[in-house]
């Protein structure tokens, strides 16, 4: 049993370990020592008496829970079960937070790189009037040279999408890795489902397509001899 | 002819271009003299070399062996950035497709190497109109190319190139992209420059612009074969 | 001319450059905000920490201001102690404590300030008048409105909670005498301030505790060398200065500078690529023009410097959009980050200052320029007759 008063010298401990912790995202706005020892010295040294803050319980699985939740209610006087689950969304503001801002800055980068690729599309298939006019001069119909050019943007998207995927993927592998190792934690910081990754696929050829049928029409909408600058 | 010192003098010309095993001989030496206010035409079947023998000329391109002179200086010798400089401010260009800045008006084409050379901008714009007005475009000065006809473009680009009063003016085909009526036009203009004292080298295939020039010179193969003034 | 060519150039392709601008725009807008991000917390942090002078603040050892429950014992001893240091010029102690506002249906939980009026530092207030009385209390709105009372009210206040038996205990009947805008709470927060030791006798608070020491010092006065003072004479205390209190600021929120940093390299890259091939593609178009602008003997330079033109003018223009763009898409994230739990209200992580819009632009130029080099020198540098001729063919 640990003994201390506070103004005197109290019992000598052994410190078992010393974890330096940086700034974890949890606590954010928090940062504190920590201390952990045997429940019953602490409690003698704080004078908790028998008391706890809470049980943590581990049931057999989710039915279980469900059933064990309900009785310790029923039963309960002066305090309450709650789902793990449960608090977790309570306790996590912090990354709740953090995830709006990430989704903020998404959707940003989506509505920039959206520009971005119209702009680029537009130069491209802009650098290639000349052979666009010569193509209907020679009898190509519009809509011929309108597909090709949508199926070549397709196409590249495509691509694009593939190698876009592997490269998040990279970066989500590394961004984890750092940020564990900073924040000395199991946390993933970063974590690619199968819908993102459909998610970001069917945005990226959406907005591939899009722009290349835009400045397809662009072109094919004028006649060929003003395309030759004539 | 005079007997001041010759505005272009070019000896041994020759221009190789690598082709495979065996280079392609465009030039295969030579000589040329131009005294002022001579109107010479270039004539020869396509393929002959009058525009590789031209752009030798003008310092455009450098001669595989063979030396230009321009005014007494030796041109193919020049750096890029000098050989830049002293086109210019000696040599004036005029092309077969006219070659105008599409963004630009009449009179900000011919403006456009009087800003290079530094003159000021009330001294280029009074000197623009002038041109302009020599060639009969004064009252299209605001017009931009794509506004022109051939033949008003044409023009336009001779009073670019004559912008900064230059020893000697150059012209490729400069009639062909024009209607006959247009041509015909076009040699007068030429005809008008020289008696005001523009000495003038043509590269043509036109006979009319050809026979209107004080002297022909006939080339084929990349040599000259005949070298003949008129009248 | 330059400037007349480079204009030119730009308006003939009317659609092609407003796009480019607008790219750009949304390029320095995410810019500016990373810049904005990577100082605004820290300069919002030092405004908030210096608003009302207090140059050191003293927090139980090892700890920061509010970080824990932890108190400062024997406070009064420790006051004594700090006013006789003649570079100290103003003490104000603060408390802080939970306290439960007894209603008919309920009771509403609030944040408990206790301090010492005449020399607070932790509220403005704006209705009514300031705390005099034992039993003065000044409140936050969001409390007014959570208790549906007015200034002028007397609230039933109880300073303990048994949460088992669900009982109150050292109930004490307080006057509301005025509301005002408490410094360093969150947002909406249901906060009251009353005296010290109302609060200590509510809370049954044992050996005159305080939560946190804040000191103003006298005009000249070296924070660093007061700062070692106390760390000798009262070594229960940790003293944290304004720079120390930013350091630990800096660390705890360094991912939000990583992350600005990483993002407003990857928007001027974008920016920049946007720009470069934007050029290229013009020059590409107009390799005939340039190839007869050096055949009329227009040096190189002057068509570099026409082409780099082009891009600083798209660079600057989508610049100036950008940064209204900018600052509206900073007002909304701020509005995300500000629901950080724990975090003063009064943070901003977005914070405009001049100096940013001009690192951005200056950023953005830089690019602009570099952007129209290598098309431009590559453009100019090519053979003009062999140009002029597959330029003709073509």
């Amino acid at each position: 049993m640990v003994r201390a008063t506070p103004t005197g010298v109290g019992d000598t401990v052994i410190v078992g370990a010393i974890v330096r912790r940086s700034a974890d995202p949890s606590e954010v706005a928090r940062g504190e020592y920590r201390v952990v020892m045997h429940l019953d010295q602490l409690q003698t040294l704080i004078g908790y008496g028998d008391r706890v803050d809470r049980f943590g319980v581990a049931t057999r699985d989710s039915a279980a829970t469900v059933r064990a939740t309900a009785l310790i209610n029923d039963a309960a006087f002066g305090f309450a079960a709650h789902r793990s689950s449960d608090i977790a969304v309570e306790t996590s503001q912090t990354f709740l937070v953090v995830s709006r801002f990430h989704r903020a800055i998404g959707v940003i980068t989506i509505v920039a790189s959206a520009v971005f690729l119209l702009c680029i599309m537009l130069l491209k298939v802009d650098e290639r009037r000349r052979d666009v006019a010569a193509l209907r001069l020679m009898g190509i119909s519009s809509a011929t040279v309108l597909k090709s050019i949508v199926l070549e943007a397709t196409l590249v998207a495509a691509v694009g999408s593939v190698l876009g995927v592997g490269i998040g993927a990279a970066t989500s592998a590394l961004v984890n890795a750092h940020y564990r190792g900073v924040y000395r934690t199991p946390l993933a910081f970063s974590i690619i489902t199968p819908d993102v990754v459909a998610f970001a696929v069917v945005l990226s050829l959406v907005l591939g397509v899009a722009a290349g049928f835009f400045a397809a029409r662009r072109l094919t909408r004028v006649h060929p001899l003003v395309l030759f600058g004539r | 002819m005079t007997d001041a010192p010759l505005v272009l003098r070019a000896r041994d010309l020759r221009r190789d271009y690598p082709m495979g095993e065996s280079p392609v001989h465009a030039l295969q030496g030579i000589s040329l003299d131009v005294a002022p206010l001579e109107y010479v035409a270039i004539v020869g079947p396509s393929g002959c070399g009058k525009s590789t023998l031209l752009n030798l000329l003008g310092a455009i391109d450098r001669p595989t062996a063979g030396t230009v002179h321009i005014q007494g200086k030796p041109v193919e010798q020049l750096s890029d950035r000098e050989a830049t400089r002293f086109r210019l401010l000696h040599i004036g260009f005029v092309f077969q497709r006219f070659y105008l800045m599409p963004a630009l008006s009449a009179a900000e084409n011919v403006e456009l190497p009087m800003a290079e050379a530094g003159v000021a901008k009330a001294a280029r714009r009074a000197r623009a109109r002038e041109l302009l007005d020599y060639v009969g475009l004064a009252p299209r000065a605001a017009h931009r190319p794509t506004q022109l006809s051939g033949g008003e473009q044409q023009r336009v680009a001779i009073a670019r190139a004559l912008a900064n009063r230059p020893a000697l003016l150059l012209c490729d085909e400069p009639t062909g992209e024009l209607d006959a009526h247009t041509g015909a036009e076009m040699i007068a203009l030429f005809q008008r420059l020289n008696a005001d004292g523009t000495t003038i080298v043509v590269v043509t295939h036109d006979e009319q612009l050809a026979a209107a020039a004080g002297r022909v010179v006939h080339m084929k193969d990349g040599r000259i074969v005949s070298d003949t003034p008129r009248g | 001319m330059i400037l007349t060519l480079a204009r030119a150039s730009l308006s003939r392709r009317r659609t092609r450059t407003a796009l480019a601008v607008v790219g750009v725009a949304v390029s320095a807008a995410l810019l500016l905000d990373m810049v904005m991000l990577s100082s605004g917390m820290r300069e919002s942090f030092r405004s908030l920490l210096e608003v009302r002078g207090f140059a050191l603040r003293l927090a139980p050892k090892g700890t920061l201001p509010f970080d824990t429950e932890a108190t400062i014992d024997s406070a009064d001893a420790i006051m004594a102690q700090l006013r006789a240091n003649p570079d100290i010029v103003t003490v104000s102690p603060v408390l802080g404590g939970q306290l439960h506002v007894q209603l008919a249906g309920g009771s509403v939980a609030a944040v408990a300030i206790g301090i010492d009026p005449a020399v607070q530092g932790d509220y403005e207030p704006r209705a009514g008048r300031d705390i005099r009385d034992a039993d003065d209390i000044v409140v936050s709105d969001a409390l007014l409105a959570a208790t549906g009372a007015h200034v002028g009210d007397t609230l039933r206040v109880a300073g303990g909670y048994d949460a088992q038996l669900r009982t109150v205990t050292r109930e004490r009947r307080l006057a509301i005498v005025g509301t005002a805008h408490f410094i360093y709470t969150p947002a909406n927060p249901k906060v009251l301030a009353m005296r010290l030791h109302t609060l200590r006798a509510m809370t049954a608070a044992q050996r005159d505790p305080v939560s946190l020491f804040m000191l103003r010092l006298r005009p000249g006065a070296d924070a660093d060398s007061v700062e070692q003072w106390v760390s000798r004479a009262i070594p229960r205390v940790t003293a944290i200065s304004t720079a120390a209190a930013l350091r630990q600021v800096d660390e705890r929120l360094s991912y939000f500078r990583q992350l600005a940093f990483i993002l407003g390299s990857v928007s001027l890259a974008v920016g920049l690529l946007l720009v470069t091939t934007l050029v290229t593609v013009s020059v590409n178009e107009r390799l005939g023009e340039i190839a007869v602008m050096r055949a009329i003997g227009v040096s190189t330079r002057s068509i570099i410097a026409q082409v780099m033109v082009e891009g600083v003018v798209i660079m600057l223009a989508g610049s100036v959009l950008g940064l209204g763009l900018g600052l509206v898409t900073a007002h909304y994230l701020n509005g995300i980050l500000a629901e950080f739990p724990g975090l003063p209200a009064a943070i901003d992580f977005f914070l405009f200052e001049p100096r940013d819009a001009w690192v951005s632009l200056g950023l953005l130029a830089v690019s602009g320029v570099l952007a129209g080099i290598y098309p431009a020198w590559r453009g100019a540098s090519l053979p003009i007759a062999v140009t002029l001729r597959e330029e003709a063919v073509a």
